[in-house]
């Protein structure tokens, strides 16, 4: 006999047990690392920081420094003030982050185009310095960030990780670009100190400026302010709780819109008032300014993106430090930006320190693939072959559309097609690593540069140069990939993304400005051509079309990893590490060998591209916002993809197209159109993954490939889309044609008839209903016109 | 004779939760093991203690004879265990071959005559549970009951000698559990342990040789599906009358 219960449990849906059955964390692979929880108090950390300052400052004066109580006092005041200022931003971002999920990497940006704003209203149209203070911090700002929420990011909260993530980086840039467009660079703008830099105090023998000491009350106020709306209010109980439970909120009455575009005009008119605050201590900037982000996150790291008290107590660390280090540490040229890679290195190592589990089940996105189909060699190497064909007819100006002379094409627009050329090999790197490991990456230009450092190295200025070298370059940036991949490997997601710009930040501020690793002789000084099968790649149409082939050997490598167990594994780790983990797929190895050949690809890019660019130069300027470029472009063509790599040309060839339009005379709405593109071009193409998540390159592809001679299912799969489509519209409303079990369900939906009305047979669940009418459906071009009514589906469902 | 899967004395706290306490049971080839109870009773924590997802609080867990429990769960795998989860976790991007594959990939070959490759290791299971149609099918699209089937060919395709399965019934219609039982009975053999969490009773009992019940954290019963039925603890757990 048999207890009567059993029933009832059997038929539960899994969803329904509790969720301490199922931690979401589980145990990882590499230990965590050892952090007293000490550590996460902010007394004790403020503490340990005012001691090292104390023991610095000691030793300074035994090395024979003029330490006084005057500097001391001098630098940590600016310290806290500069301090304070990070402070507005990072709170900005968690109070965004916390009620809405999304981590803003705009939020700099909106404080850039404020401080623009307020110069244009305060200085450049005389309004008074209250007016326009209130003006854009109270009005505009609030009204940017319910614009944005209400256009964009509330959109985002479903949309897979490097969606969200490619969403706020293209905002940044648009925003950034925009800014360069309304107020031309060419002019030095200048934010006065409020009430100028006479008007100051003194204490203990040190002058205050009234700017900095209103700074450090307004932040102060924020904060009591802050707390307050979150822990006291109304509408703070609603954010919290949309954090909690959304559903549950929403039950409750709360209006999860209203929140989330409150949070958003909190977050902006916080950055506004940052970056006007901030603006008379750094030079009024669109880059200066917003580079100021990265302080800003690694503050909020401090307090896990959660925690405000400790965002603040992270941003006063880090304003201490830095003023400190300028004031007492002096580490000669090769180290002359040490005081500003202190916030990326702090970022680094908050993120690693943060207790993270490693073996997390799920997904980091969304799935929205219909069968799988990848490129065949056979694909790869006639697409290739189109490929080179349009690059040989392009270098030779074979065919000149009666726009580009390819005399003039033929040289300056040439070598910046080189110069992208590389960075299209730099892109590629992305591919296997963000686009089928799902590790994101913002430092392509990191390794990229550690690639042209090597090939500085290891081939030399001048003469002709083997490009065996470059094999060899590919070989020796393995290991600095493989060395990332282990801190990398403990992280995922938005943290991963975080301690990749870090690294980023770090290699441009420490690693690339120091005198042994590029040579101040190495600028200007021209690379030799590179020689190769007996070739010497001197021209700059014979090396264009070099490095159209090495884009095209590293994507046919890349096809056939995809093919291989390495690309399964790397899709299967990315699709879930601890399934991998179960069938024996060691997650740590499987990133290590990821990770080494990403920076193979990327080291390869940076070789070529020192080559084609002629000198190391440009190294300098590889930071994060640069290399944010090439990773948003990757992630807009679809970095899942390797031909998407081309579309990094993207600047050069409308750069080129601009030039000529406006040289041409006659067309000039054209070039302005080009021009506008160029700048925005980007920016609005990531901004396309919105609405388009598996970037462009797919869509091109799933619209190009029926007409390939060879792709029947292609052809297939579009009628098949197409009939689904016409099912799915009510039409003659049953007149002509017969209703589906799905119309009827759908009807019934529409009109909100709740009372079961089965038809003859009842109809199966969605999920089996539509499977079977789809497959139907393609044979008979049309599944409206096949099946007797709903019984000839719900039979074919039962069986 | 040691079992092939002996857990001994396995404790398992979250905070103030006790998940398992003081759990012991061995598991053996040639037999299916079910191991039933109500939910939140901590069945699929102990399949993460096994498998190594999660190290136990105190305790020891047993596998032919060695001690896993400080090995990481890919050497657990290498070791021949394998599972199948509650909530599906097949890897949604790739078609049911390539999931298949990944683990055939990785499996350890039983003795040096099997030189099947892994392809063909894929084209069997692919036939064996009847998933030739959907071969090419990125599994992410195919309806549940379709995935976890591929989830259980994943499991097998690593050649395990000890198969944990988390439910394999859920979101299966009723011929398809049918035809899941019928797989399991197939499979189980000299070589190939089947220990299995069900909610499922009619299966349980339909297939299973041994029977553990699982209540709060506690074994509160053990032996074959005649003497456990009959339980008035297991009743009283199922019931709720405490």
């Amino acid at each position: 006999m048999e207890p009567e219960a059993q029933e009832t449990p059997s038929r539960v849906p899994s969803d329904a047990s509790p969720q301490w059955e199922r931690p979401k964390a589980m145990r990882g692979v590499l230990p965590t690392l050892p952090l007293p929880s000490a550590l996460r108090n902010p007394v004790v950390l403020m503490t340990i920081v005012g001691v090292a300052i104390v023991v610095v400052m000691f030793w300074r004066y035994w090395a024979g420094y003029d330490v006084t109580a005057a500097t001391l006092l001098n630098a940590t005041f600016i310290g806290i003030a500069v301090g304070a200022l990070y402070a507005m931003y990072a709170t900005g971002l968690v109070v965004v982050y916390t009620t809405t999920g999304i981590f803003n990497f705009a939020q700099g940006a909106i404080g850039v185009f404020c401080a623009f704003l307020f110069w244009e209203l305060h200085v450049n149209r005389g309004w008074h310095t209250l007016l326009a203070l209130f003006f854009v911090v109270l009005v505009f700002a609030p009204a940017l960030g319910i614009l944005l929420d209400v256009v964009l990011m509330r959109r985002l909260r479903t949309a897979p990780l490097v969606v969200q993530l490619m969403a706020t980086v293209a905002l940044m840039v648009l925003l950034l670009s925009l800014t360069g467009e309304i107020w031309e660079q060419d002019t030095i703008r200048r934010v006065d100190f409020f009430f100028g830099l006479q008007s100051s105090i003194e204490i203990f023998n040190v002058n205050i400026l009234w700017h900095r000491l209103i700074t450090i009350f307004t932040a102060i106020g924020l904060a009591i302010g802050l707390s307050f709306l979150l822990f006291r209010s109304r509408l703070g109980v609603a954010m919290r709780g949309v954090v909690d439970n959304r559903e549950l909120a929403a039950l409750n009455g709360v209006r999860p819109g209203l929140v989330s575009s409150s949070a958003w005009a909190i977050g902006s008119s916080l950055a506004a008032l940052g970056g006007i605050l901030i603006a008379p201590e750094v030079e009024l900037d669109p880059t200066n300014l917003n580079i100021i982000i990265i302080t800003a996150f690694a503050a909020a790291t401090f307090g896990a993106i959660r925690s405000l008290p400790l965002t603040i107590v992270g941003a006063l660390i880090i304003g201490l430090l830095r003023q400190h280090t300028i004031t007492w540490l002096n580490f000669g040229s090769d180290f002359r930006f040490v005081s500003e890679a202190v916030a990326p290195v702090l970022l680094f190592i908050v993120v690693l320190a943060l207790p993270r589990a490693q073996l997390t089940v799920g997904r980091l996105t969304t799935n929205l693939k219909q069968r799988e189909r990848l490129t065949s060699p056979k694909e790869a190497i006639f697409g290739l072959a189109v490929l080179i064909f349009l690059a040989l007819v392009f270098s030779k100006g074979w065919l000149n559309f009666g726009i580009w002379d390819p005399g003039e094409w033929g040289s300056a627009p040439l070598n910046s097609m080189n110069v992208a050329m590389g960075l299209a090999i730099m892109g590629l790197s992305l591919v296997p690593l963000t686009g089928w490991a799902g590790q994101i990456n913002f430092a392509p230009l990191a390794f990229g540069g550690f690639g042209a450092f090597l090939y500085l190295k290891l081939a030399g200025i001048g003469g002709t140069n083997s490009g065996y070298w470059i094999l060899l370059v590919a070989v020796l940036a393995a290991p600095l990939g493989a060395l990332v991949a282990i801190p990398a490997s403990r992280l995922r997601g938005l943290y991963l993304a975080l301690a990749s710009m870090a690294f980023a930040q770090a290699m441009a501020m420490l690693f690339f400005p120091h005198s042994a690793i590029i040579p101040s002789t190495a600028v200007g000084v021209q690379f030799g051509p590179i020689r190769l099968f007996g070739i010497t790649f001197s021209e700059r149409e014979s090396y264009f079309m070099l490095l159209v082939s090495v884009f095209a050997v590293i994507v046919f490598a890349l096809v056939l990893l995809r093919r291989s167990r390495y690309g399964r594994r790397w899709v299967a780790l990315n699709d879930s590490q601890a399934a991998s983990a179960t069938v024996g797929v060691s997650v740590n190895l499987t990133k290590v060998i990821v990770y080494a050949i990403s920076a193979s690809i990327a080291a390869v890019g940076g070789a070529f591209w020192a080559t084609s660019n002629g000198s190391l130069e440009g190294v300098r300027s590889f930071d994060v916002i640069n290399g944010l470029e090439i990773v948003l472009l990757m992630a807009a063509a679809g970095v899942s993809i390797p031909l998407a790599g081309i579309f990094l040309i993207f600047r050069p060839v409308f750069e080129g197209l601009t030039e000529r339009l406006y040289d041409l005379g006659n067309v000039d709405w054209l070039a302005q159109f080009f021009d506008v593109l160029t700048t925005f071009g980007p920016g609005l193409l990531a901004l396309g993954m919105v609405i388009n998540q598996r970037g462009a390159v797919y869509e091109m592809g799933r619209g190009f490939s029926p007409i390939l001679p060879w792709r029947k299912d292609a052809r297939e799969e579009i009628s098949r889309e197409w009939a689904q489509k016409r099912d799915t519209e009510f039409g003659e409303l049953g007149i002509a044609s017969p209703f589906t079990a799905n119309e009827i369900i759908t009807l019934d939906r529409r009109l909100g008839i709740t009372d079961q009305v089965t038809p003859p047979g009842g109809y199966t669940t969605g999920v089996n209903g539509s499977e079977n009418n789809g497959s139907e459906g393609s044979g008979s071009a049309g599944g409206n016109t096949s099946g007797d009514n709903t019984s000839g589906n719900t039979t074919s469902g039962s069986d | 004779m040691t079992s092939l899967l002996s857990v001994e004395s396995v404790d398992m706290r979250f905070g103030g939760v006790q998940a398992l306490s003081d759990t012991n049971l061995k598991v053996d080839t040639g037999k299916i093991t079910s191991l039933i109870g109500p939910n939140g009773a901590g069945k699929t924590t102990l399949f993460n203690v096994i498998t190594g997802l999660l190290a136990p609080t105190s305790g020891r867990v047993y596998f032919k004879g060695w001690d896993i429990t400080g090995l990481s769960v890919t050497r657990r795998s290498r070791l021949g265990i394998a599972r199948t989860f509650q909530k599906l976790e097949a890897f949604n991007s790739l078609s049911a071959r390539d999931n298949i594959l990944v683990a055939a990939e990785r499996r350890r070959r039983r003795d040096h005559s099997d030189h099947r490759r892994p392809a063909d290791i894929a084209d069997e299971l692919l036939e064996l549970i009847g998933l030739e149609d959907v071969a090419d099918i990125t599994v992410g699209t195919l309806p549940t009951g379709t995935a976890r089937l591929v989830e259980l060919a994943r499991a097998l395709a690593l050649t395990p000698t000890l198969l944990l399965l988390d439910e394999p019934s859920s979101g299966l219609n009723e011929e398809e559990t049918k035809a899941v039982a019928n797989l399991l009975r197939k499979i189980v053999s000299d070589d190939l342990a089947v220990f299995l969490v069900e909610h499922d009773m009619n299966l349980v009992m339909d297939i299973s040789t041994e029977i553990y019940v699982l209540d709060f954290g506690e074994l509160i019963a053990h032996g074959n599906p005649e003497e456990t039925q009959s339980d008035p603890k297991v009743r009283a757990a199922y019931l709720g009358s405490h």
